[in-house]
């Protein structure tokens, strides 16, 4: 047996594990986009057609119901609201917490990553009982509000981990040439996070977006988003299996497109509580 | 009982920063430190006001609710009741058996997910082509909208007969069932969704560490004439023991939280059969409106989730302290 074919034999079982996880992962989420483009005759088809006319059908549908287009605007806009409110207060933050000396530094920083371990259904109940009397229930302010308790503490804790990578002599030298603290931070530093302010804003944008308990029970009719609205779809009378995956496809089109867009960086992202 | 900052006025972050004992550390302290302490308290301050008012007073609030008896469908019987939300709490038949679907939910997926995502790992480590593809491939069910897995799931993969997984199994000769329907497959199908989703992470994780592991003992392995699993079983695995505690911590912890795909894909049924703790407690909330008992019961998830949160820290110092 020559060298070469004892190689090619050895990647063998590699290249099949990296199809089955291709195809684990990958297939579902087309199944989907397939079902939302299938003419309605062809959704229940046994076997699955792979081959047929695609159509915008149920397309037309979903964002023809009220809740389903109310719903996908009003998750865009609490969303982007919460990643910018974010940002405001976690760039600072975690600038700090990575450069500057001040008391009590650590237990407010373990303070902060502390917060977000209490699963969300803990807070639902306080949240509900306070909204109620502060007429906060169904608001985009008070969802907003909410859902920076989830962003913060992964922002302040993402971005002083970026501040922390930034070599402290930039920074120094722009001092001693007499910038403030304050304008070496937005003329310095901050160019050389950029890579952390943009994942710090696309998953807080992400959190946002996909948020669903605090919204099924804070929400009602008025700020209504998509993910609660896409249950429409599926009532105990009927189950809608075209424009279902059509909004599926809606709400969950976005995230993929940020994701394809930074996808090293939401992956360090991701996994960077593993290796700090 | 009345949480009076829920909502945290501009300008109120410095100011309740500067409360903070310490904060001003008086004559003693060099005028250059005083001021960069001040900076530093101006720019921590709105972050810190904003958790105490979104995420501290709620928790003393939820201390406070289980304390009561709230029925919001029988707003009359109120008042303070002590710690009868959870006495009561032992005697549920129903609170223990949640406790059980979790622990078998957290511990069964969890487990699933390091055997697959470690195997993963391991095969794919030196696939040079195709890293990108892969890499968006394991991406996806982590970033998707979980509510929305749950119901493609429950519908366009496991509906009986129509479900694409569902067709695969009449393929494969198991025949069609009703996934989610059937009290006997329901918490193991939760618990295959749930390993699907959350593979990727530890797959992700173990990866960078395996790429990271020095090549001179695998050298010397294989001078020494080191079969495969012998390589594996005395090298790659005593050398990837950091990185598996600390992704089987955090996955616990993750997976103590879940929620939204298993809300989406049973609703905790058929009767209680995939009834977590988390859904437990929002049932008796928000179908019962019974909202003193769910505050302590979700009073009693967030202890567990603390101490899981503690014994596991120490777990993986202790891990990490060792040689």
């Amino acid at each position: 047996m020559s060298c070469a074919t004892v190689t090619s034999l050895r990647a063998l079982p590699r290249v099949a594990a990296m199809l089955v996880a291709v195809a684990v992962w990958v297939v579902p989420v087309l199944w989907v986009v397939a079902t939302s483009l299938k003419p309605r005759t062809d959704i229940f088809t046994l076997p699955p057609r792979l081959w047929f006319t695609p159509t915008f059908e149920h397309y037309r549908v979903a964002l023809g119901t009220a809740d389903i287009l109310r719903g996908l605007s009003n998750s865009a806009l609490v969303a982007t609201l919460t990643m910018l409110l974010t940002l405001l207060i976690s760039i600072p933050a975690g600038y700090a917490y990575a450069r500057l000396r001040f008391p009590y530094r650590e237990p407010l920083f373990f303070y902060t990553l502390f917060t977000q371990m209490a699963p969300p259904v803990g807070f639902l109940i306080p949240f509900f009982l306070a909204f109620s009397r502060l007429r906060l229930l169904d608001t985009h302010a008070g969802i907003v509000l909410i859902y920076l308790s989830m962003s913060v503490p992964f922002a302040v804790w993402l971005m002083t981990t970026y501040f922390l990578d930034v070599p402290r002599e930039l920074e120094e030298a722009a001092l001693v040439d007499g910038c403030s603290r304050g304008r070496a931070l937005v003329r310095v530093v901050l160019p050389q996070v950029y890579g952390g302010v943009a994942v710090t804003a696309v998953l807080s944008f992400i959190n946002a977006w996909n948020e669903f308990i605090y919204a099924s029970v804070l929400t009602g009719a008025r700020v209504r988003m998509a993910p609660v609205a896409i249950f429409g779809f599926l009532t105990t009378e009927e189950t809608l299996w075209g424009p279902f995956a059509a909004t599926a496809v809606l709400i969950m089109g976005p995230v993929v497109v940020l994701a394809l867009l930074a996808q090293r960086q939401i992956v360090r992202g991701l996994t960077l509580g593993a290796f700090r | 009982m009345r949480p009076s900052r829920i909502y945290p006025s501009p300008g109120e972050g410095p100011a309740a920063s500067a409360e903070l004992p310490g904060a001003v550390p008086g004559g003693r302290a060099l005028p250059r430190l005083d001021r960069e302490a001040r900076l530093a308290l101006l720019l921590v301050g709105p972050s810190l006001a904003v958790l105490l008012a979104v995420s501290t007073v709620p928790l003393l609030v939820l201390l406070g609710a289980s304390l009561f008896r709230i029925e919001l469908t029988r707003p009359w019987v109120g008042g303070f009741v002590g710690v009868a939300n959870y006495a009561a709490m032992l005697e549920d038949v129903r609170f223990w058996h949640s406790l059980q679907v979790t622990a078998v939910y957290t511990l069964t997926s969890v487990a699933l997910q390091l055997l697959l995502g470690l195997a993963f790992a391991l095969a794919l480590s030196a696939v040079v082509r195709g890293q990108g593809l892969l890499r968006v491939a394991v991406l996806l069910p982590m970033i998707l909208t979980p509510v929305v897995v749950g119901l493609v799931w429950r519908t366009l993969l496991l509906t009986p007969r129509y479900g694409l997984l569902d067709y695969l199994s009449i393929l494969l000769g198991l025949g069609s069932h009703s996934w989610l329907g059937d009290p006997r497959l329901a918490l193991g199908a939760v618990i295959v969704m749930h390993t699907w989703q959350w593979t990727p992470f530890v797959f992700l994780v173990l990866a960078a560490a395996l790429a990271a592991l020095p090549v001179e003992p695998y050298e010397a392995a294989l001078v020494d004439g080191a079969t495969p699993w012998q390589r594996f079983r005395f090298l790659t695995l005593p050398l990837l023991r950091p990185a598996i505690v600390t992704v089987v911590v955090i996955r616990l912890i993750i997976a103590l939280r879940a929620f939204d795909a298993i809300y989406a894909a049973t609703g905790g049924g058929p009767g209680t059969a995939t009834e977590i703790l988390n859904l437990y407690a929002y049932r008796v909330a928000f179908n019962s409106l019974n909202l003193g008992y769910g505050a302590a019961l979700t009073t009693a998830l967030l202890l567990f989730t603390l101490g899981a949160t503690v014994v596991f820290g120490r777990v993986r110092g202790a891990v990490e302290a060792s040689p």
